[in-house]
């Protein structure tokens, strides 16, 4: 008994996680669901993680009410870009993998661990990515709950497992280009810097940067402060997780300069 | 030996008296509704007796630390795939009882050739409200029982765990702290262990929150927790 949730599953024949296809037809490209856009930063009081409500496929808006940023346990969450029926399924599998092993065990999983456990899901799902439907690329945000002077941190995959540490930000997704080029800006010359922020301003900030990647992008939308509607926006700190009400984010937008 | 029928039955009857007399040195474990969740209660030196199961779903159990960690891991696994197949709400402790746990718990004991749990255990399910709560008492045998009357003990006799129930039930109010819930668990724990009468116990002014030279295990599942985990521990304070 190691804990290991995706080594049960073949015992009570659950099929294994991670796609099989056949190989690619000629007939015309499937215009498969795509989510876009999410990011990730490190404000003063841990890291900010954000994504839009859009869901496209091909030019149509399928959603412009997704939840991109799923919690995976009381303190890791992944943000979603690229397919959400693969997404979803991954995180669910997560959530029940870290859940499973915390109760087993009776020890947390490690962040290490968990960060693997993300990218081993990613690497199953290998086949669909390389034919280019139900691609992946997340983004993960945790604490290491076993050590506690540990920080929060971000990390980014590319859609094959491949893991990588954000020092400062991580975003993807199509509209992630302008948002990574905007705090990129702010890192070398903003005053303050996004890590500098207090909470109020880097929500605000989460919510202008979505507004302006939508600028650019048509698969990003879905905040509209005039009329409500703000990113889906999570504080991952040491005290666990945080989500931001739409109550907060206004309260916010309206008070920061 | 086993051909004969009654030779089976004897050493089922053995089987029995062998299992009572391993659990002879357990001491009591506690489960109360109440108003802000339900509370699990165990005393050990050691070994934990109180563990979590799944979202809404708790153990307290005594016995042989092994087979308590065999029925957990028996319990967490079907419950997590439960989940995953279907939904967190349709893990639920009748489907989890009937079809995974006292199956188990029974062949085993049945099967004598193989070693048998040397276990007793409350299974908790918690519910929307009070009304909702679940409890079973689940025996080393697979027999089990549903508790309606929202206080349940586990204890090696089963005699006075009745008697302890029904103190428990008499002095228990809803309007009553978990600390003094707790505390009333642990004088009851007491009398059972020193095998003092019930009829004669009163509760004393200051209720305990430890127990000498033992660990003291409390957890609530938790009605008004946020998120889908319900489960946390307990400090008596």
């Amino acid at each position: 008994m190691n804990g290991d949730f995706l080594a049960l599953l073949p015992k009570v024949s659950f099929p294994q996680t991670g796609a099989s296809f056949p190989a690619a037809s000629s007939h015309e490209p499937l215009q498969h669901l795509q989510a876009t856009t999410v990011f990730a930063f490190h404000c003063t009081e841990g890291v900010i993680i954000a994504g839009d409500h859009r869901a496209t496929a091909g030019n149509i808006v399928f959603s412009d009410k997704t939840e991109k940023i799923l919690e995976l346990d009381s303190h890791s969450l992944m943000a979603i870009a690229g397919s959400p029926a693969t997404a979803f399924e991954m995180a669910r599998t997560l959530q029940t993998s870290f859940e499973f092993y915390r109760r087993s065990q009776l020890q947390n999983m490690s962040l290490p661990a968990k960060i693997r456990a993300l990218a081993q899901l990613l690497r199953n799902n290998l086949a669909a990515t390389i034919q280019g439907f139900g691609v992946v690329a997340p983004i993960f945000a945790g604490v290491e709950t076993n050590d506690p002077t540990a920080t929060p941190q971000i990390y980014f995959y590319d859609p094959l497992g491949a893991q990588f540490e954000a020092t400062n930000f991580a975003g993807s997704g199509s509209g992630s280009g302008s948002i990574k080029s905007i705090l990129s800006y702010l890192e070398r010359w903003g005053h303050p810097k996004p890590e500098e922020m207090s909470i109020a301003q880097a929500v605000t900030l989460a919510n202008r940067l979505l507004m302006t990647a939508a600028e650019f992008d048509t698969a990003t939308g879905g905040v509209h402060p005039d009329q409500r509607l703000y990113a889906t926006i999570k504080l991952v700190s040491r005290a666990g997780i945080r989500s931001l009400s739409t109550d907060e984010q206004e309260h916010f937008w309206k008070e920061t300069p | 030996m086993t051909e004969e029928p009654y030779r089976w039955l004897e050493a089922i009857g053995n089987r029995r008296e062998y299992i009572r007399e391993q659990m002879k040195g357990g001491t009591p474990v506690f489960a109360l509704s109440r108003p802000e969740g339900i509370l699990l209660v165990g005393v050990g030196q050691g070994s934990s007796k109180v563990f979590e199961i799944y979202d809404r779903h708790g153990l307290a159990a005594l016995g042989h630390p092994v087979d308590i960690e065999k029925l957990r891991q028996v319990a967490i696994e079907s419950a997590h795939v439960e989940g995953f197949n279907r939904s967190s709400k349709d893990v639920t402790l009748r489907r989890l009882i009937s079809f995974a746990l006292s199956t188990m718990l029974k062949n085993s004991f049945e099967q004598i050739f193989s070693p048998p749990f040397i276990v007793e255990c409350i299974f908790a399910e918690l519910g929307e409200g009070g009304a909702q709560d679940v409890l079973v008492r689940v025996h080393f045998d697979g027999h089990h029982h549903y508790e309606t009357s929202g206080v349940l003990v586990a204890h090696v006799d089963l005699k006075r765990e009745a008697e302890a129930a029904d103190w428990l039930r008499k002095q228990l109010q809803p309007d009553q702290s978990l600390t003094h819930a707790a505390g009333l668990c642990l004088v009851a724990w007491q009398a059972l262990v020193d095998e003092k009468p019930f009829a004669e116990l009163t509760v004393p002014g200051e209720l305990p929150k430890s127990i000498a030279g033992k660990t003291v295990e409390a957890a609530l599942l938790d009605r008004k927790m946020p998120g889908p985990v319900h489960y946390r521990t307990l400090e008596l304070k």
